[in-house]
């Protein structure tokens, strides 16, 4: 039994090899196997999500062709609505326009000016703009600018009158003096 | 019995002690750690290669993938946009208030001994109620008469077509004047009257469209 006592010299030794052995482990852990097994972790990660990404790929491409096939009136309807407006300020086009419009009604004395305009709270026309206008027409009579507000509520959609105003001249009884204020949706440039 | 002797006693315990050495035994037992530790490292070392190997197949097979996929959602994303665009931007269209119908109601209403002098209308910002304020000169031999004729012609003319049909004199009163129509001389009053309705005409039409309950006949025994 005494061959298995150790001595004082012996049980340093052990402590010191109990010291290493556990220095080796940590160092093992930390500095070998574990970002050994952080890297493999993470790629197991990124396989999985470009997996699953490759997976749901093909059912984006399928519901795209889809979509592409369903929205396929409603791309033209979105097309046509743009092509009402043409490129550039509205304060320029529409005024012109609007005098164009009225001379072919037989309504000569037009005058267009800008009121204001409004942004949409709605997600969906936050690239389109509310303009409202006012249209004075001093020297119009009644029939005529019943016809021609027909033709234009007919003829641009995308502007409602929002207030009328239809007042007897005075010096002149056969004709009227007609005031609109006519808001038009117009995209952004 | 044979007599055995140990002349070399002293060093074979020095050696015995040498081999029982318990810094030789641990750095021993170190090394077979250390061992098993390398074997096991490089295992994981391999696994990990496969991975990285596979990892390297799949990236490339999204590389090639990738961009059509990035087109097809951002196009879809456009797609939807547009379809909800298009949709809100068909309702503002069909929910408009259009004016020349009731103008040309308007004109169907006014009789010859009913002059208008002056129409005001506006739409509310919801376009579900309308304000018309309708001003002018009635003739006659009883001219309030003929207002109030006006009137009801353009409740019954409106309700055709428009829901809520209220048309109510804001004023109405005589006036001094004769005015002479077709050589009758006939005294004027001017009126004002204000048109409420609502564009659509579902609200009266649905309450005209669900009859009363029938009284049902209990038979006679």
């Amino acid at each position: 039994m005494n061959q298995f006592k150790l001595k004082k010299d012996q049980i340093q030794k052990v402590g010191l090899s109990v010291v290493g052995f556990v220095f080796l482990l940590y160092i093992y852990f930390n500095f070998f196997l574990g970002p050994l097994n952080r890297s493999r972790n993470t790629m197991l990660a990124t396989i999985k999500e470009k997996q699953s990404n490759l997976d749901s790929s093909r059912g984006e491409m399928s519901k795209a062709t889809t979509l592409e096939q369903q929205a396929k009136t409603a791309t033209t309807h979105f097309a046509a609505f743009k092509a009402m407006n043409p490129e550039g300020a509205p304060i320029a086009w529409f005024p012109p326009r609007m005098k164009i419009f009225f001379a072919n009604q037989r309504i000569d004395k037009v005058s267009t000016r800008l009121e204001g305009t409004v942004g949409f709270k709605q997600a969906e026309l936050v690239d389109w703009m509310k303009y409202s206008w006012l249209i004075n027409l001093p020297q119009a009579d009644y029939a005529t600018v019943g016809k021609a507000v027909a033709d234009l509520e007919n003829a641009e959609p995308l502007l409602s009158i929002t207030k009328l105003s239809i007042h007897l001249l005075q010096d002149q009884p056969q004709f009227q003096q007609v005031d609109l204020v006519a808001t038009n949706i117009i995209q952004k440039k | 019995m044979a007599l055995h002797l140990n002349l070399l006693h002293e060093e074979i315990l020095e050696q015995r002690q040498r081999q029982r050495d318990p810094l030789k035994i641990g750095i021993m037992v170190l090394a077979g750690f250390g061992v098993l530790m390398f074997i096991y490292y490089m295992w994981n070392a391999y696994q990990t290669l496969q991975i990285k190997g596979r990892l390297s197949v799949v990236e490339r097979e999204w590389a090639k993938v990738e961009p059509t996929v990035t087109a097809a959602q951002k196009r879809s994303a456009e797609l939807n946009n547009i379809v909800k665009t298009t949709r809100v931007l068909d309702e503002y269209v069909e929910d408009r208030f259009f004016w020349a119908p009731f103008l040309q109601k308007v004109t169907r209403c006014v009789a010859p001994n009913t002059q208008l002098t002056g129409l005001e209308g506006s739409v509310s910002e919801d376009n579900k109620a309308i304000t018309v304020s309708i001003e002018g000169l009635a003739a006659g031999r009883e001219p309030r008469s003929a207002a109030e004729d006006l009137r009801q012609m353009l409740t019954e003319q409106l309700g055709q077509s428009y829901g809520d049909v209220n048309v109510e004199f804001k004023a109405l009163e005589d006036l001094d004047t004769i005015v002479n129509v077709g050589g009758t001389n006939m005294a004027m009053a001017r009126y004002v009257l204000t048109v409420n309705f609502s564009p659509s005409p579902l609200a009266t039409k649905s309450a005209a469209a669900s009859p009363p309950p029938r009284p049902t006949r209990v038979p006679k025994k």
